[in-house]
């Protein structure tokens, strides 16, 4: 049985266009992956960066997987959020990333998109705020027709992810 | 600066005397040969005197300078050798020489201004400006030159003009030859350079002039630079004037202007050189030149060529193909005629669209260009690909985007959510359920009361009467005794059929088979048959027995309370044919029991014969027995008597066993037949007897108020005041009521109404609750439970369905309503009770929402598995067999159950079974999620799950008790033992089985299980709920201190609380990190401190930074215990009183002894460690010493519940030290006394502190009451020895020692809540309800 652990950050975002940003985020891996420990999703503060435009959260990531199969390698999903000035949260950004499957240190920015809505809903989004969200958020990592949704691109999300493998080798996966 | 004037005059001077120059260089390039032998020679003398100029000058920055000219010269040195050994015309070389000579000839002191202005020029830096300046000046004095040289042409054509010509070509060749191998010409080719490269680079042109410094060009080369070079490119010159005079004018602006103006460019150097002998008269200041713009700038005007010249040029140079069509032949080769694919019948593609004048415009340029005709094709046209452009676009148009989009891809609007709500979502979790999207729509259509309390007698008969009639009325429309008689009939026929076509044949195993199987189902069928007809008649009976109740009880009481009338429709029939089936029908049957009646008999006989078999073996064998017995007797009639006993008993049995069985009766044919017509006179309508059809109608009168008699009234009234309403609950919390309706006589309430639940949680249950209103008192009737619909259930498919109910209320009345759960009788002498409950139906309808788009707003089936279990809705169950696939059961099932294939209830299974036994369905017996997932996989979940590693891991990550604070899971499955485990499995063993031994009975026992189960639940919870956090656990406001001194204040300096609880955030609030600036305030309270005297000698605790203990290890906390002083502290009795003490030697000190009252003591015991202060004095001593006791917690977990659990005391006990004197020792009795002493200490008292406390108090500060015993031997009470004053008589109320501690703990710890207490408190209330 191979284990796999996920162990790093979320380190942060930018290029999104209002400051105050949080995170949530999961992992999603298929069905012969079995979690050992840690937890799977979470939600990171708010940053609210006084200069420049990153946001940096450094939530920390650390899972650890047993699996008995390649398949559903473990995906991660991230969601970002703005809180407005009167605490209000809304949707900024869907972004999905697969953990590598190579071991060592890996550096990753995950570009994030957003859904437009009818330009109805664009109007009152820059008005009052809110946006369309998908209805199912699971489309971020399943792999649906999506080419009809019209999305708008928002700023990526750094990730530093640190990948552990064993006993892979035992299984022919070369690693 | 001089004025602008004064660098005119200057500049004038100048240009005179470069003109003048020129004439001498003219003049002088006749005599070169004579000179150029000595330069050499001067130029080392020129060395000198330079090195002398520098010397005098001590410039400390010529040291750059230095080196810049030592590398020159060496530079020339190399160079004139070079141009004499390399064999160049001679004419040059001399050239060069004598003008290298006529420049370092004109003087030394020159030349140390000029080298001054060079080193300056090297000094400063070369700024843009200056640049442009210098290119400036260049023209304009090549301007000059230009002018100079004409003169001297003409002079030189006056002498050998032909050597001139030669030379100058010469010189032109040189540039281009030598370019690239000789230095100085590099050098000179790029101080001819630059005015026109100057625009392009100007790096390049700082390097040339560098180059320039170190390498004076000759007057033949600044000749040829001011004169050969700029002629063929005019234009460039003129944008760097324009650029120059730009530059200029910023420089003016910028003031660094002086500077730049007074760098020499190398190109004025060169010039100097020329003018050198004028200037040698003037003072140094003339080199610092200052210009004005007039002095650079010419205006000219823009360059233009008219229209028709530019034509004239451009149709020289350029080509312009005409758009007129090109003749076919001219495209083609020779005397080739085109050729048409098209027209051959051949696919060509069709040409993407060109405008023909661009296609002919490209026709003609190609025919212009070599190889051209290889463009056309043979048609005559150019070759093309066919239109790669799509008729229609590949994407999809996104017009109607709301429309058809998968549902998966639907967006939603939100509005900006509040944090609070934000929460509730979680990334990955798609719980529609709590997103409201569903909704069930709940239709209360109306209410029926079977009984009422308010119920009159004839109410009672009249809703019988309904409730017969309705059941009459379902069984009419089923009409399952006609069908069974069909049935019956077709099998009778068949049979018939059969045993008539196989009557002369011998029949087959098969049939006989077939036939037995027929004549039993034609039984079975007859008998149901009969029973359902039996049924019929019955109920038929009792409607119109209830009928002629109700007609004799209107008739005894005069009205009508009910609408209700029966009709009895008869339909004649033909009375022959009926008879003449009645009787066939009796016959049959009579022939079928007959039938039946002989194989039963035959069988019976058969059992018989066997039996009587056995009974006459049986009885043969008694026989033998006896006559055996008899013999026997004969010869021993002594023995036998005992034996014969025996005998009889033993076989008394067996006398009794096989009984002689009965012969069977043959059933008797008349029997049989009267016994099939009495059952149908029964159960069947006569012959000939009207077909009576029973009709309910509402359509009686009610009697009018005045007929009724005053009970009536009264019932009547009654009604009239009640209203009835329902109330909806769903999940057991009320939604919503209807409006109260009157109860109307008829005791039909109709609501209509339509309740629209918006649904937030899974669906449990949808309750409705009947109330009945008698004037402002409610009364709750009945509670009716509606089913969860299933989720295709939609108002559209969703039909009404009655919901019975009743209730068991005791209610009796004064008038003539009959009351419920009253007995009831409605014969005249009072027998024949019943008992009526209040009962009734309530039809509603329950379904699913639609939305205005017609979309359901159902969740979908997997997400409510207890619907599915709970209320299913009208769901074919065929089709669900079907949807499975097991059609092989089905059919089993059919065999089995041998369905009729011709009832059209069954058709949808037979066609089923058809398409499965003819058809392939070969459908898979099992569906797979993940296809491919276990060819791939590396190991079974068998062995996953066996992995004891795993297992330690993911126990450790759920928080299982056990394995909570495992810190070290070893890297290797086999380090894991199975040891590991053996608690936690033992405790769920232990789970499912109660141990009853302990507890005194079972049922405490189970109790005390249960509050184990809760406590567990508990602490589950607590331990979820700890990863929660809320913002003021995680950010902590550190405090500032502040004027004050010893206050202190809130500062929103934030951080947080703890970093481990920050590590494991699962869903935190969103936290902002920023702080706020809140000082402003905080500095004006603190003035007001600053009034306050300051008490230095009264010192107070400090509040500390709590600490939240996760992050903590052992050794990490430690317990402070401060021992301040104690009170009345239990005296030594004087040791006078004490007995056996022998006097003398030991007088001396036991005097001293008795001085000391006490010398108590403290001794601090905490977890295994013991700590103890010094000794004091007397009664009321006074430590103020403070001990640390370490902590450690169980299992090394620091977690605020494991903390909570900590069950270990701090003892602190108070001692007296007596040092007793044991006497000398007789070893050393001639060396001399020594005195041995013993320190004994005696326990006084102790004070028990539970460390729990101190964790919730997070500090204990106080004075205690010592435990002392109630009598301890040799001490007494200070007291009592001291004079007793008011004071000491009020003290003595409150006994005992006092001690005052203060004890807390390091760093100080956050206090949790306590659910421990809870629990606790939660077994006790148990524990008293038992």
């Amino acid at each position: 049985m191979a284990e796999l652990h996920i162990i790093g950050q979320l380190v942060g975002a930018t290029g999104f266009p209002h400051n105050s940003l949080f995170c949530k985020w999961g992992l999603n891996a298929g069905g012969a992956w079995r979690l050992l420990s840690g937890s799977k999703q979470g939600q990171t503060q708010v940053d609210n960066p006084q200069t420049g435009d990153t946001a940096y959260w450094s939530h920390p990531i650390d899972v650890h997987y047993a699996t008995k199969g390649l398949q559903g390698w473990p995906k991660l999903h991230l969601q970002v959020w703005h809180q407005d000035s009167f605490g209000r949260c809304q949707l900024l950004g869907y972004g999905y990333c697969h953990v590598p499957s190579s071991p060592g240190h890996h550096r990753i920015s995950c570009a994030t998109w957003r859904p437009l809505g009818s330009w109805r809903e664009q109007l009152s989004q820059m008005f009052v705020g809110g946006g369309p969200q998908l209805r199912s958020p699971d489309i971020i990592y399943s792999g649906a027709d999506r080419y009809r949704l019209h999305t708008e691109a928002m700023g990526t999300v750094q990730l530093e992810l640190a990948v552990i493998l064993r006993n892979f080798d035992k299984y022919g996966v070369d690693s | 600066m001089a004025s602008p004037s004064a660098i005119r005059d200057k500049l004038r001077k100048q240009r005179r005397s470069l003109q003048e120059t020129l004439g001498k260089l003219k003049r002088e390039g006749d005599d070169e040969q004579a000179l150029f032998p000595s330069s050499r020679l001067s130029e080392e003398s020129l060395q000198t005197t330079m090195r002398d100029a520098q010397s005098s000058e001590e410039d400390p920055g010529e040291t750059l300078k230095q080196k810049l000219r030592a590398q020159r010269q060496m530079r020339r040195k190399r160079l004139l050798e070079q141009i004499s050994t390399q064999e160049f015309p001679a004419d040059d070389v001399q050239e060069l020489a004598s003008a290298r000579h006529l420049s370092e000839d004109e003087g030394s002191s020159k030349r140390t201004t000029d080298l001054q202005r060079t080193s300056l020029a090297s000094k400063a830096p070369k700024s843009r400006a200056s640049q442009q300046f210098d290119r400036f000046v260049t023209r304009r004095l090549e301007e000059k030159l230009r002018a100079a040289r004409s003169q001297g042409e003409s002079l030189q054509r006056q002498e050998a003009s032909e050597v001139d010509a030669s030379r100058l070509r010469g010189l032109r060749d040189r540039t281009t030859v030598t370019r690239s191998d000789r230095e100085v010409d590099s050098e000179a080719d790029s101080s001819t350079q630059p005015v026109p490269q100057a625009a392009s680079s100007r790096v390049k042109f700082q390097e040339s002039s560098k180059c320039v410094e170190k390498e004076r060009p000759t007057t033949e080369e600044a000749y040829n630079f001011f004169t050969l070079n700029f002629e063929p490119e005019p234009e460039p010159e003129e944008s760097t004037s324009g650029k120059s005079q730009k530059q200029r004018k910023t420089g003016e602006d910028g003031g660094q202007e002086p500077e730049e103006a007074e760098e020499p460019s190398p190109e004025q150097s060169q010039d100097r050189n020329e003018e050198e002998p004028l200037m040698q008269d003037e003072d140094g200041n003339v080199f610092v030149i200052e210009q004005t713009s007039k002095d650079f700038v010419e205006v000219k005007s823009a360059e233009y060529i008219g229209l028709r010249a530019l034509a004239l040029r451009h149709r020289a140079l350029v080509y312009t193909p005409s758009s007129q069509t090109v003749p076919i032949s001219v495209k083609l080769p020779e005397n080739v005629r085109p050729r048409y694919l098209e027209e051959e019948g051949l696919y060509v593609g069709e040409r993407p669209t060109v405008t023909s004048t661009n296609e002919n415009i490209l026709e003609n340029r190609i025919l212009k260009m070599e190889e051209g005709a290889k463009w056309f094709g043979d048609d005559g046209r150019i070759i093309a690909l066919p239109d790669p452009i799509k008729e229609s676009s590949t994407r999809p148009p996104l017009f109607h985007m709301e429309d058809d989009l998968d549902p998966a891809l639907q967006t939603v609007y939100r509005k900006p959510l509040n944090s609070r709500h934000v929460q509730q979502h979680s990334t990955d979790a798609a719980d529609g359920v709590a997103e409201g999207r569903y909704q069930l729509d709940v239709d209360v259509s109306g209410l029926i009361f079977a009984h009422h309390p308010l119920f009159s007698r004839e109410h009672v008969l009249a809703s019988r009467l309904a409730q017969l009639f309705d059941q009459y009325l379902s069984r009419q429309r089923n009409n399952l005794a006609e069908h069974l008689t069909d049935k019956l009939n077709g099998l009778r026929n068949t049979m018939r059929n059969m045993l008539e076509i196989h009557s002369e044949l011998s029949l087959s195993q098969a049939m006989q088979q077939r036939i037995v199987e027929y004549s039993v189902e034609v039984k079975n069928t007859r008998l149901l048959r009969d029973g359902e007809q039996e049924k019929d008649r019955m109920l038929l009976k009792s409607l119109i027995k209830v009928w002629k109740e109700l007609k004799a009880l209107r008739e005894f009481q005069k009205f009508a309370n009910t609408p209700y009338k029966l009709y009895l429709r008869r339909e004649n029939v033909d009375r022959q044919s009926d008879e003449r089936q009645y009787e066939s029908d009796i016959l049959s049957e009579v022939w079928e029991l007959e039938a039946e009646g002989e194989v039963d008999y035959q069988s019976k006989l058969a059992e018989y014969k066997k039996q009587l078999g056995e009974w006459k073996a049986w009885k043969r064998k008694q026989k033998s027995k006896k006559k055996k017995r008899k013999k026997k007797k004969g010869q021993t009639q002594d023995e036998t008597e005992e034996e014969d006993q025996e005998v009889s008993e033993s076989e008394g049995p067996d006398e009794e066993g096989p009984p002689k069985p009965e012969p069977p009766e043959k059933l008797d044919f008349e029997v049989i037949k009267q016994q099939v017509r009495e059952k149908a006179s029964r159960i069947r309508r006569k012959p000939g007897e009207a077909n009576l059809i029973p009709e309910l109608t509402a359509s009686g009168k009610i009697s009018e108020a005045e007929l009724c008699p005053r009970g009536e009234l009264a019932r009547r009234e009654d009604v009239a005041r009640r209203s009835v309403f329902i109330k909806i609950l769903y999940n057991d919390k009320e939604v919503s009521q209807t409006n109260s309706r009157m109860l109307t006589s008829d005791f039909r309430v109709h609501f209509g109404e339509i309740f629209n639940l918006k649904i937030v949680n899974c669906p449990r249950s949808i309750t409705l609750q009947v109330f009945e209103e008698v004037g402002s008192s409610c009364l709750l009737l009945a509670q009716v439970y509606v089913p969860v619909p299933h989720s295709s259930v939609l108002p559209a498919n969703a039909s009404i369905e009655e919901f019975e109910f009743s209730s068991n209320q005791r209610v009796m009345f004064d008038h003539e309503g009959v009351g419920s759960d009253v007995p009831l009788s409605f014969t005249a002498e009072g027998s024949d009770n019943v008992i009526l409950l209040t009962s009734g139906k309530v039809s509603c309808c329950v379904s699913w929402g639609v939305d205005e788009d017609d979309v359901p707003l159902a969740p979908p089936m997997s997400q409510h598995p207890s619907i599915l279990h709970g209320g299913v809705g009208p769901v074919d169950a065929i089709s669900h067999i079907g949807s499975s696939g097991d059609t092989k059961k089905i059919s089993e099932w059919a065999m089995q159950s041998r369905l009729d294939p011709n009832d059209p209830k069954n058709a949808s299974i037979m066609q089923l079974l058809k398409v499965a036994s003819s058809g392939e369905v070969t459908a898979p017996d099992y569906f797979r999620l993940e296809q491919l997932q276990e060819e791939f996989n590396f190991a079974s979940d068998e062995e996953l799950a066996q992995s004891r590693r795993f297992r330690l891991l993911a126990l450790r990550n759920q928080e299982v008790p056990e394995f909570r604070n495992y810190k070290c899971v070893p890297s290797r499955e086999r380090e894991v033992t199975d040891k590991v485990f053996q608690d936690y499995e033992k405790r769920l063993k232990e789970g499912e089985i109660i141990d009853t031994k302990e507890h005194l009975d079972s049922h405490r026992a189970l109790v005390a299980k249960y509050l184990q189960k809760i406590r567990e639940a508990v602490i589950h919870r607590f331990l979820l709920a700890s990863h929660h956090f809320l913002l003021s656990d995680m950010v902590i406001e550190e405090e500032m201190p502040c004027f004050g001194g010893a206050h202190l204040q809130r500062v929103p300096d934030r951080h947080l609380r703890d970093g481990g609880a920050f590590l494991e955030l699962r869903n935190p609030e969103p936290i902002e990190m920023t702080g706020r600036a809140e000082l402003l305030m905080i500095l004006g309270l603190n003035l007001f401190h600053l009034a306050e005297p300051k008490r230095p000698l009264k010192p107070q605790r400090k509040e500390r930074k709590k600490v939240t203990a996760q992050n903590l290890s052992d050794g990490d906390i430690k317990l402070l215990v401060n021992v301040l002083r104690a009170y009345d502290i239990p005296v030594r009795r004087s040791q006078s009183s004490k007995a056996g003490q022998s006097q003398g030697a030991i007088q001396a000190s036991d005097w001293l002894i008795s001085q000391v009252q006490v010398r108590p003591f403290v001794e601090v015991s905490f977890q295994r460690n013991v700590f103890q202060t010094t000794t004091a004095d007397g009664p009321n001593p006074c430590w103020n010493e403070e001990l640390q006791l370490p902590f450690r917690a169980p299992n090394g977990d620091y977690s605020i519940a494991s903390l909570q659990s900590v069950k270990d005391d701090v003892f602190i006990n108070i001692f007296d030290e007596v040092v007793r004197d044991i006497g000398m020792s007789d070893k050393d009795k001639d060396k001399g006394k020594t005195l041995h002493t013993r320190v004994e200490k005696h326990w006084l008292g102790s004070v028990k502190i539970p460390f729990s406390t101190i964790y919730a108090q997070s500090r204990i500060d106080g004075t205690f009451k010592v435990n002392t015993p109630a009598v301890l031997l040799g001490y007494s009470k200070e007291r009592s020895s001291s004079n007793t004053g008011a004071y000491e008589a009020m003290q003595s109320l409150c006994q005992g020692a006092f001690i005052t501690l203060f004890i807390t703990i390091e760093p100080q710890l956050l206090p949790g809540e306590s659910i421990r207490e809870k629990v606790g408190l939660l077994t006790c209330r148990h524990d008293d309800s038992h």
